[in-house]
């Protein structure tokens, strides 16, 4: 056992000194790209927004319905038909000052800048209403997309980590080298020993809900509950080495700390996956959303 | 009499293997253990689980050992009849045992069905380690949202629009889901509104007109003609032009319309006050582009406000006719010729006989140690101007007309109609006699010496027939300055202005200087009269006791303005031109906003 420990540290310590090399060597992500390039216009795009929001004096009030609460609505309104292009221009890889990554990092930054663009359009009058609803759609996206760069900044060391250097073809042939081997041992074992421990041979390891995936919890382990009932037998009786059970016990735990990366592999990968569910869906949304929006501002006009 | 057994095992390559032995029982056990005849190495089968015996040459019966039963052809069974000749498929756990017969033999063909575990079962990577399934697909809640959003908050609305009855009730909605157009609740005024989005939006993406405003505010006056209100608003600059042809290209109407000003769905509560800076687009260089207006520019009060004019009598009238009036400015100081004498100051001393005079009536008549303004000046009821002086009301506790004292009933002469003093006056006269001296009373003898010139009998009868005479001499007394009338009035004589008698110039007292603006003594309870009327140190009557300009400022600035009272030009003017208080000022007093010591329009 000591020894498995020490072999994992050794390898997560060479992982990470490839990592670093490889960062330092190649890797410049879309968030850096072209030395934050993107981050400054964005920046500059909102102090501009901003200082003419305090400075031009709308009357009565600030307000979606002003010659400037018009302009904030058409620039956003581009902005974000530009920003749903992603959609379609990250399907083709291009190098350059068009590259999809000079594309990605503009995507998110002035998406971020929409927060302020979008919000100041509103004149921080909120409803009821179809306007509103285009609003909070426009945030919803804006923030998911947040959560996606979070997890894209931080997850993928930690996801390194977990994998330990296996592929997830390996993961899955590990679990069927096991199930195989604690089928055999369970051979010898009366009935009800039998069913509990078939039930984790029979349990899909990658069954479940989202929500299960995403927590990391999964209350109804078989493996757990097999380990547990096997565990009171061979727990106080001592190991001699004829038992059978005793053979299965430690599979069974050695199924379970396969079945424990496995699940943290997904519950990263999920996180890595989930917001797009959101994001995605709410951003064509949004487009109906902003249709209706526009559409009946002219309407009744 | 054999069972031939036959097992049927996969490679990996997915290859079959088969195996056939022979077992010469007429009964075999089945199970997991190994010493079973057909051995199952699965989990769900029991050590000991069956056996199969040969009835006859073709039948053979399988039972269960233990409580866990199998499967023939299916059906979950305990014990199981079987023709060889007819097969069956039995099954334990994962396995199937095939029953069928070749030659004397019985054939038992076994075979795995179920893969050994979950996981070894085939797997498509790249779907078990995503989320796919976990979640409803991002491609199918995209549409299910966009069809839901543009059907709920788009067709709805437009299609109960487009079917909506022509002649609709003008105060139920015929829109369905309109509702969630609304940028924002309307003001309280047009609450009722609320839900009869048609009633401003009349046609389809045509801007409000106003002709949906003027269907209810049939009486909003205009402000003035409308040429002369387009030649009167300042010309836009490049980004205002350009901003106007942005307008008319969307179809707004303006400048000018009533939205334009009049701005809604600003949320529930007062409309928002319209800014000082739509009256100042005008006003503020009106007579750079209206030469012959005769308004001043204005744009703040606070800082460009012409001084008040006030319409004052610069003519007294003649009798029986009208004062002059024109409106001249503060600065000028201009005097107010109300046909009247009265010192302010004298009334208002405190060591004078005027004031003594009050304290001698404080009793009877409430006055304080002296004379206040209260005291003569009573306010309108609704407290935003004052009641013209009354003579009988105001003066005559001090100014009294009585002339004679009949059994306690005290006779007084008749204010404003100078014939009728007259007239009562030479009545007086006539009907009385001399003081009758007290020598001529009595029984006593009298002298002849006291008939004598200049005696007491020569002057009493001397006067008793000239006594209705003395009548003229007391009418021209009281007509004069020093008199009962002239203290007060101006009087004309006989003969003057080709009038027979005794004439009063009229007075006139106006209620109202500045009919251009408002204002209310009521909303400037908190100061004292004299802060802006300087009275006690006016001597004349004619003396304008007019607050200006300045005076105004020491308390109010323009809109926005570090004044204790920030005033905007609604506060004292209407744009809808009318007699009354402006309509923010109107509110404000139903509000009862204007009680407390600061306020803002």
């Amino acid at each position: 056992m000591a020894t498995r420990v020490q072999s994992a540290r050794g390898q997560s310590a060479r992982g990470q000194t490839d990592r670093q090399t490889r960062q330092a060597a190649t890797h410049d992500g879309f968030l850096r790209h072209a030395n934050f390039k993107w981050l400054k216009i964005a920046t500059i795009l909102c102090l501009v927004v901003i200082a003419s929001y305090a400075m031009i004096d709308v009357t009565p009030r600030h307000n979606g319905g002003s010659w400037y609460g018009y302009t904030l609505g058409t620039v956003g309104v581009l902005l974000i038909l530009w920003l749903t292009a992603l959609g379609v221009r990250k399907r083709t890889m291009t190098p350059g000052r068009w590259s999809l990554k000079a594309w990605t990092s503009a995507h998110v930054y002035l998406g971020l800048s929409l927060i302020v663009i979008g919000t100041l359009h509103t004149g921080f009058q909120f409803g009821w209403n179809v306007h509103t609803l285009a609003w909070s759609l426009m945030m919803l996206v804006i923030l998911s997309g947040l959560f996606g760069i979070a997890v894209y900044a931080a997850l993928p060391s930690a996801l390194s980590n977990n994998r330990d250097e296996m592929t997830e073809a390996q993961m899955l042939e590990a679990l069927r080298a096991m199930d195989r081997q604690i089928h055999d041992a369970a051979q010898p074992l009366p009935r009800e020993m039998a069913e509990v421990v078939s039930r984790s041979l029979g349990q899909d390891a990658f069954g479940g809900s989202a929500w299960n995936r995403l927590t990391g919890h999964y209350p109804r382990c078989a493996t757990s509950a097999a380990l547990a009932r096997v565990r009171v037998t061979t727990g106080p009786q001592a190991d001699v080495g004829t038992d059978p059970l005793e053979k299965v016990d430690t599979l069974l735990e050695r199924k379970q700390a396969m079945l424990g990366r496995l699940r943290r592999h997904l519950r990263l990968r999920s996180m890595l996956e989930v917001w797009l569910y959101i994001h995605v869906p709410a951003t064509i949304a949004l487009l109906a959303a902003l249709t209706a929006h526009i559409v009946s501002v002219f309407f009744y006009w | 009499m054999a069972f031939l057994l036959r097992t049927i095992a996969m490679t990996v390559d997915g290859r079959e293997i088969v195996r056939d032995t022979r077992i010469e029982k007429p009964q075999i056990s089945v199970g997991r253990s190994a010493e079973r005849d057909i051995h199952l190495a699965d989990l769900a089968v029991e050590p000991d689980h069956a056996r199969i015996e040969q009835l006859d040459d073709r039948r053979i019966l399988v039972r269960s050992v233990g409580t866990l039963g199998f499967t023939s052809d299916g059906r979950a069974s305990q014990r199981s009849e079987i023709d060889s000749t007819s097969g069956a498929e039995l099954g334990f756990g994962g396995h199937k045992i095939t029953v069928g017969r070749e030659g004397d033999a019985i054939t038992l063909t076994v075979r795995r069905e179920s893969a050994l575990s979950d996981a070894a079962e085939e797997k498509d990577e790249a779907e078990v380690f995503s989320l796919k399934g976990k979640l409803p697909g991002k491609r199918p809640m995209a549409w299910l949202l966009l069809v839901a959003v543009l059907v709920a908050f788009l067709a709805v609305p437009i299609i109960s629009f487009s079917l909506r009855p022509a002649k609709a009730d003008p105060k139920t909605s015929h829109v369905v889901g309109d509702k969630a157009w609304s940028p924002g609740a309307l003001s309280d005024a047009h609450h009722a509104l609320e839900k009869n989005c048609t009633a401003c939006h009349v046609k389809p993406f045509e801007s409000v007109r106003d002709t949906s405003c003027k269907s209810c505010h049939a009486d909003a006056h205009d402000h003035a003609p409308a040429a002369r209100i387009a030649d009167a608003r300042e010309k836009p600059g490049i980004g205002g032009a350009f901003l106007q042809s942005v307008a008319h290209t969307f179809g707004k109407p303006g400048p000018g319309a009533c939205v334009d000003c009049h701005r809604e769905h600003d949320g529930a509560g007062r409309m928002a006050v319209t800014s000082q800076k739509f009256c100042a687009d005008c006003h503020g260089t009106l007579k750079s582009r209206l030469p012959d207006t005769k308004l001043g520019d204005v744009s703040d009060f606070g800082t460009a406000h012409p001084e008040f004019q006030p319409l004052v009598a610069v003519k007294a009238g003649l009798p029986g006719g009208h004062p002059t009036f024109e409106r001249i400015s503060l600065a000028s100081r201009p005097k107010d010729l109300t046909g009247l004498k009265f010192p302010h100051d004298l009334h208002l001393s405190k060591t004078n006989g005027v004031a003594k005079m009050a304290r001698t009536l404080a009793g009877e008549q409430g006055y304080g140690d002296a004379l206040a303004c209260k005291d003569c000046h009573t306010p309108t009821a609704d407290g935003a101007r004052f009641l013209p002086v009354d003579m009988e009301k105001d003066c005559q506790a001090c100014h009294s007309l009585a002339f004679d004292n009949i059994g306690g009933t005290v006779r007084t002469l008749r204010h404003g109609k100078p014939d009728q003093v007259v007239a009562e006056i030479r009545a007086f006269y006539r009907s009385t006699g001399p003081v009758a001296p007290l020598e001529l009373g009595g029984l006593g003898r009298r002298r002849p010496g006291q008939y004598a010139q200049g005696q007491v009998y020569s002057a009493y009868f001397g006067a008793v027939p000239v006594r209705p005479a003395r009548g003229e001499q007391a009418i021209a007394t009281a007509f004069s300055a020093k008199g009962v009338c002239g203290e007060c009035h101006s009087v004309s004589a006989p003969g003057a202005n080709g009038a027979k008698g005794w004439q009063v110039v009229p007075v006139h007292q106006t209620s109202r200087y500045m009919e251009k603006g408002w204002f209310s003594h009521a909303a400037h309870k908190t100061e004292k009269c004299e802060s802006c009327h300087n009275a006690p140190a006016s001597s004349s009557a004619s003396d304008l006791l007019l607050p200006d300009l300045k005076s105004c400022r020491t308390c109010h600035g323009g809109e926005g303005s570090n004044a204790k009272v920030a005033t905007g030009c609604a506060l004292c003017h209407n744009y809808h031109a009318e007699d009354g208080a402006p309509w923010l000022v109107k509110r404000k007093v139903a509000q009862g906003r204007f009680d407390t010591d600061r306020q803002h329009p």
